[in-house]
């Protein structure tokens, strides 16, 4: 017998509507309806959900591993485009240390 | 209808006949789905078949805690204390789990006999029997798609499922027609507005079946209902059943857990 693994389907989840499907993981099954059936009793067992979506894993089409550093990450220093580069900021941190506050990272 | 201590003597009997039926049914279908975990053909399956496993008991104790309402015991001394002639489960349901097929192909039966079942009992008489009938077909709506699916995938997958699958149609068919013989009381009960006959019940199942059953490339047997499990006659495969379900509870009499 070769290989009895099934395709794999990533399932997203709506928790509510207007809210985002979510990725909750993914199951193997021999085709959509099949992999539908499987994910509800694999993620909705508990918890709410309104729709639920599968996905063949082979229709992603994902970034590479080796490439993300390059590809994700600011070499340069851009600290000015973030809420947390003003110099403002840092004055109102330390004051709230002062008096025993902590301001959320952000 | 709702109050068991104003209804008649011969009416609380036929009332509590339908419910042990249903309540024995399945208890130990859930038994049986349950001795897939662990063992089913891939991890997915086996999560699937546990949860149905946990439903189907869940319903169990449900009809028997209509029953204890009626002055039955409580529902663990039905489960765990009562010797084979005392079941009245069909024989389907009683029968070793066999292989994945059979397990499909008994699990759809059952599924759609269930769902004729409460559907009719929505409109019982006896209100809280048509309550808890109601809660229960919202929670079938998955079963049916899930056992559908497995027939019509496996009826014509491949030549090795399609015998099986044909197989275990020819085993469990004249064992399902058994879910439809009528427990003891039905005239009363039908009389009363708690249920259709269930001649009428296997009709509708059976129109519902049939076409699935066939779109699955499956040729429905001639055969007659083996009955008798309504009256407490089984299969030799139900005393080792109770021996391993409930050896527990048995063995720690009064343990508290």
């Amino acid at each position: 017998m070769g290989d009895t693994q099934w395709p794999v389907y990533e399932v997203f989840l709506q928790e509510k509507r207007g809210e985002p499907h979510v990725h909750v993981g993914a199951v193997h099954a021999p085709d959509p309806e099949m992999a539908l059936i499987l994910a509800k009793e694999q993620f909705v067992r508990r918890g709410r959900c309104v729709s639920l979506w599968v996905v063949p894993a082979e229709a992603i089409y994902a970034s590479r591993a080796e490439e993300a550093e390059e590809l994700f990450a600011s070499a340069l220093e851009k600290d000015y485009r973030e809420p947390r580069g003003f110099r403002v900021t840092e004055r109102v941190r330390r004051w709230m240390e002062r008096h025993g506050e902590s301001l959320p990272d952000v | 209808m709702g109050n068991p201590s104003r209804m008649s003597e011969p009416l609380r009997e036929a009332l509590g006949s339908l419910l042990l039926a249903m309540a024995d049914d399945e208890v130990l279908l859930g038994h049986r789905d349950a001795e897939w975990v662990g063992h089913a053909p891939i991890l997915e399956a086996d999560i699937a078949m546990a949860s149905i496993a946990q439903d189907e008991i869940g319903h169990a104790i449900l009809w028997y805690s209509l029953l204890h309402e009626l002055g039955w015991p409580d529902p663990d001394r039905m489960a765990y204390f009562r010797d084979p002639p005392e079941f009245r489960n069909a024989t389907l349901v009683e029968l070793p789990r066999g292989d994945w097929a059979f397990t499909v192909v008994r699990q759809f039966l059952f599924d759609y006999a269930e769902k004729v079942r409460l559907e009719a009992l929505m409109a019982s008489a006896y209100r809280p029997l048509a309550e808890a009938a109601a809660k229960v077909r919202r929670e079938e709506t998955y079963h049916l798609m899930h056992s559908r699916a497995w027939v019509v995938r496996l009826g014509d997958a491949t030549e090795e499922s399609h015998r099986r699958m044909q197989a275990a149609l020819d085993l469990a068919w004249p064992h399902a027609l058994g879910l439809f013989e009528p427990a003891p009381g039905e005239d009363l009960r039908v009389a009363e507005g708690i249920q259709p006959p269930e001649a009428e019940l296997r009709a509708r199942w059976e129109a519902e079946v049939r076409p699935i059953l066939e779109a699955a490339s499956l040729v429905v047997p001639e055969a007659e209902p083996i009955d008798g499990g309504r009256k407490g006659q089984h299969t030799e495969h139900l005393a080792a059943l109770l021996a391993d379900f409930q050896l527990v509870a048995r063995s720690g009499v009064g343990e508290t857990w």
